[in-house]
C-alpha cells in the first residue's frame, strides 16, 4: 500500500529521522535518576508499584515513558523529562504509592489530565520524578442541579462533565480554559487557571477537596470531614484556616476529588467584540473596561486580543511575513484588517435576561463609543471565526482551535507561556508592551500577545511561539523566557504561574520571606520531599 | 426564581455549544467506559484533524502503526495522548478505523 504524506507530515518526520516519528518536542537527553537515589531504589520502587496498580499501568523504560515526555516548553538539556510513569486507578492506589515513595525516596509528580500545554504537560521541575498520572480516575461522583455544584475526580476532563450535563439535559454551563477537551477542572483549578464565562477565575468556583497526604493520610477539606459532608460543595470556609489554597500550585498534597460551582445556564447570552485599531490604543480599554469589571457590569474574564496571536491561530507566519527579524505592528494591522480584525479585539459577553441584557448593553455601548471602539456582535461578525471562537469559549464551548499557534514559528511546535501581573490600569500596559517587544525582539521572537482583565487585575498573556525542532532556537527560547521573567521583575511585575522550565526563577521573584515560609512547610508535611520537589520552586 | 435560570439559553451564536458529536455516556460514580474509534475522535482528534489545527487523517489510508506511534509520541505541535487517556485497546481499534475507513468531507484541510 503506498502512503502519501503532505509536507507538514514529512517535514514533521524528517526531524527525527525515519525510524522514529516525532521525536522533535521530546527531551533527547538520558533521564538522570533524582538526588541521592540509586539504580537500585529505583528498581526497588517500580517494582513495589507494579504490585500495586498492575504491571499494565507502570512505565519505566525509556520507549513506554515517551508519551509522558512530550512537551511544548524549552528543555535543551532534557533535564525536564520524567523517568517513569504510573497510573492508579482509585484512591486507595495513591495513598500505597505514596507509601511506596516514602519508602525508596522516589518523588513522584502528580498530574490530572497532563494537558498542561505551554507550561510542561507532563514533564516534571527537577530531575529523576516517575509522573502520579491520575488520568484513570475519571469518576463524576457527583452532580447537584438544585445547588448547581459537581464533584469530580481529577481523570474528568470537561468534555466528559459537559456530556453528562448534556446526556442527563441539565441546564448548566461549564467554564473552560481554551482548551477543553482534553484538559481538567482539576488540573486546571490547582495549576490555578482560567476561563472566559462569568466563573472564569476557576479557583473562585472551587469547593472542598480531598487531598491524599505525603504520609498517605486523606484530608477533606472545608464541611468534607465532618460527620454528615452534605455542605462540602456548599460552603468554601469550614472552620479554622482555609485550607485548599495550600493544594494549588504547591507540592503539599495529591488532589483526588474536588468540589466545583457551576454556573446555571442564562436565559440569554450575547457575546461582543469591540475593535481597536492601534497598539496604545490597550491603555484606554483598560481604563474603560476596569470600572464595568469591578462592578459586573460586564460580567465575565475579558481578553483583549492583540492581531498577532489571533493571526497565529490559523494563518503561520510566512504568510504574513517573510523576514528573520520580528513581525512589525504595521504587518500585523494590514493582515489584520484583511480577516476583519483590529490590533486589539476586546472580546466580552452579557448574560441574563433580554431586558438584564438590553439596559446593560446601552451602558457597554457608551464606554465604548467613548474611546472610539467599534462595538460588534453576531449581527455584524457572523462567520468570522475569531468572533466564533470567542463565542465559543465565552460560554464554556469546547475548541481546540487556538493550538494552531503552535505552528506560528514553523513546524516544531514550541510554546511557553509569559504571564506576568499588573494592576488594571491602563499606563501598566505602554511600559509591559515596550518591554516584552524589546526582549523578545533581542532574541527574534514575535510579541504575540493578549491582556485578561479578572477583575481587578491585568494579566499580560503573552505566547513565547518558537519552532522547538531548531535546537539552536530552542536554547535562544529558552534565554529569552528567563530575561523575560527577569527583566520584568526588575519592574515589580511577577508571573501568576509559569513552565517547569522557569519555576525556581519564578519563585525568586516573590522574596527570600516568601520562599522560606514554603520550604518551612514542604519540611513539616513532606520531610522525605517525595512529591514534585521543584513545583512552584518549593524544593 | 427558578423558572427563569432553568430556560434553555436563546442561541444568540449558531453552533457555539454544539458537540463535535453525540454525548458520550456515563455514570455516576464509574469511570468512563471503553469508547468506540468514532467515540475517541470525535471526543479528542477532530477537535484539531479537519478543524484547521491538524492535517485531515481520514481517508487517506494512514497505516494503522503509524497513527498509533503518532498518537503515543505526538508529533510536533500535537500533543501525545498516553495509555491513561485512551487505552491500548482503544487507540487500536481507532487506528484500524482510521486506516480503513473513508474521508470525512465536511473536515478542512490545513
Ligand atoms: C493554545 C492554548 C491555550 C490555552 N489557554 C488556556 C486558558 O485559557 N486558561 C488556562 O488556564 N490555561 C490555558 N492553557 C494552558 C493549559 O493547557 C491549561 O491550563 C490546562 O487546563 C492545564 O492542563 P490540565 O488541565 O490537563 O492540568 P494538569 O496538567 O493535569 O495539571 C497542571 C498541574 O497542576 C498540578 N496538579 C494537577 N493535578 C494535580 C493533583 N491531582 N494533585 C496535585 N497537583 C496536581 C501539577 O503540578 C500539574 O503539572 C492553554 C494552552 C494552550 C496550548
Ligand atoms: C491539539 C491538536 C491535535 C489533536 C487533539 C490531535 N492531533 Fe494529530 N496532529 C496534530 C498536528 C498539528 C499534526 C501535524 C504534526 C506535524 O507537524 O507533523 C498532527 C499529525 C497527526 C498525524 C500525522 C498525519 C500525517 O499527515 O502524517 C496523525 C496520524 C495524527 N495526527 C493522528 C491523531 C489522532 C489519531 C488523534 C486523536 C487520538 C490526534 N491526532 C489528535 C494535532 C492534533
Amino acid at each position: 500500500m503506498t502512503v502519501t504524506l503532505d509536507r507538514r507530515g514529512l517535514l514533521g518526520a524528517g526531524v527525527a529521522g525515519a525510524a522514529s516519528v516525532g521525536l522533535s518536542g521530546v527531551a533527547g537527553a538520558k533521564p538522570v535518576l533524582a538526588k541521592g537515589m540509586r539504580k537500585a531504589d529505583f528498581k526497588g520502587a517500580i517494582a513495589a508499584m507494579r504490585a500495586v496498580v498492575g504491571p499494565e499501568w507502570v512505565f519505566a523504560d525509556e520507549d513506554a515513558v515517551r508519551p509522558w515526555r512530550k512537551t511544548y516548553v524549552p528543555d535543551p538539556s532534557g533535564r525536564h523529562a520524567p523517568v517513569g510513569a504510573v497510573c492508579p486507578g482509585t484512591v486507595e492506589e495513591v495513598q500505597a504509592l505514596v507509601k511506596i515513595a516514602n519508602q525508596f525516596r522516589q518523588p513522584l509528580w502528580p498530574v490530572s489530565t497532563g494537558k498542561n500545554m505551554g507550561y510542561g504537560m507532563t514533564s516534571t521541575a527537577a530531575p529523576g520524578q516517575v509522573v502520579l498520572d491520575l488520568k484513570r480516575m475519571n469518576r463524576i461522583i457527583s452532580v447537584d442541579p438544585e445547588l448547581c455544584t459537581a464533584l469530580v475526580e481529577p481523570g474528568v476532563t470537561y468534555r466528559q462533565l459537559k456530556d453528562y450535563l448534556v446526556e442527563h439535559n441539565l441546564p448548566l454551563w461549564i467554564d473552560v480554559p481554551t482548551v477543553g477537551p482534553v484538559a481538567s477542572p482539576v488540573g486546571n483549578t490547582l495549576d490555578r487557571g482560567v476561563g472566559y464565562t462569568p466563573y472564569g477565575e476557576h479557583f473562585m468556583v472551587q469547593c472542598g477537596m480531598e487531598v491524599v497526604l505525603p504520609n498517605g493520610e486523606i484530608l477533606r477539606t472545608g464541611m468534607g470531614s465532618t460527620r454528615n459532608p452534605s455542605a462540602w460543595q456548599a460552603f468554601k470556609w469550614g472552620y479554622g484556616p482555609y485550607l485548599d489554597g495550600l493544594f494549588t500550585q504547591s507540592n503539599f498534597g495529591v488532589v483526588t476529588k474536588m468540589g466545583m460551582w457551576l454556573m446555571p445556564a442564562p436565559p440569554v447570552y450575547k457575546p461582543f467584540v469591540v475593535r481597536h485599531k492601534r497598539v496604545e490604543d490597550v491603555a484606554k480599554i483598560v481604563e474603560a473596561m476596569r470600572p464595568l469589571r469591578i462592578s459586573n457590569i460586564i460580567p465575565n474574564v475579558v481578553l483583549m486580543m492583540s492581531a498577532g496571536y489571533q493571526l497565529a491561530m490559523f494563518q503561520r507566519r510566512g504568510e504574513i511575513w517573510d523576514h528573520p527579524e520580528p513581525v512589525t505592528d504595521e504587518a500585523l494591522m494590514a493582515a489584520g484588517a484583511k480577516v476583519g480584525l483590529g490590533y486589539w479585539n476586546t472580546y466580552f459577553a452579557l448574560y441574563g435576561t433580554p431586558e438584564m441584557i438590553a439596559a446593560n448593553e446601552a451602558i457597554v455601548r457608551a464606554a465604548f463609543a467613548a474611546i472610539d471602539g467599534e462595538v460588534l456582535t453576531e449581527a455584524e461578525m457572523q462567520g468570522n471565526p475569531y468572533f466564533h471562537h470567542h463565542a465559543t469559549l465565552m460560554q464554556g464551548g469546547l475548541s481546540l482551535e487556538e493550538v494552531g499557534i503552535v505552528r506560528w514559528k514553523g513546524a516544531g511546535g514550541g510554546l511557553a507561556w509569559f504571564a506576568p501581573v499588573a494592576p488594571a490600569k491602563g499606563n501598566e500596559t505602554t511600559g509591559q508592551i515596550a518591554l516584552a517587544k524589546q526582549i523578545l525582539g533581542r532574541h527574534g521572537f514575535d510579541y504575540t500577545s493578549a491582556f485578561a482583565i479578572g477583575s481587578r487585575e491585568l494579566h499580560h498573556i503573552i505566547a513565547l511561539l518558537y519552532d522547538k525542532s531548531d535546537p539552536e532556537e530552542e536554547k535562544r527560547a529558552d534565554a529569552c523566557y528567563r530575561e523575560l521573567v527577569a527583566g520584568f521583575g526588575e519592574r515589580g511585575w511577577a508571573s501568576y504561574r509559569t513552565g517547569v522550565h522557569a519555576m525556581d526563577l519564578v519563585a525568586q521573584q516573590y522574596g527570600a520571606v516568601n520562599r522560606a515560609f514554603n520550604a518551612t512547610l514542604k519540611h513539616a508535611i513532606d520531610p522525605n520531599h517525595i512529591l514534585a520537589p521543584g513545583k512552584s520552586g518549593i524544593a | 426564581m427558578r423558572g427563569p435560570l432553568f430556560l434553555a439559553p436563546l442561541a444568540l451564536v449558531a453552533g457555539g455549544t454544539a458537540l463535535a458529536t453525540a454525548p458520550i455516556a456515563q455514570k455516576l460514580g464509574e469511570p468512563l467506559p471503553p469508547r468506540t474509534p468514532e467515540q475517541v475522535y470525535s471526543s479528542t482528534c477532530a477537535y484539531c484533524h479537519g478543524a484547521n489545527v491538524g492535517p485531515v487523517i481520514r481517508g487517506r489510508a494512514l497505516p494503522a502503526a503509524m497513527v498509533e506511534m503518532t498518537v503515543r509520541q505526538g508529533r510536533n505541535a500535537m500533543p501525545a495522548f498516553r495509555p491513561s487517556e485512551i487505552s491500548p485497546a482503544e487507540l487500536h481499534g481507532l487506528a484500524q478505523w482510521i486506516e480503513a475507513g473513508p474521508a470525512d468531507l465536511k473536515e478542512k484541510g490545513q
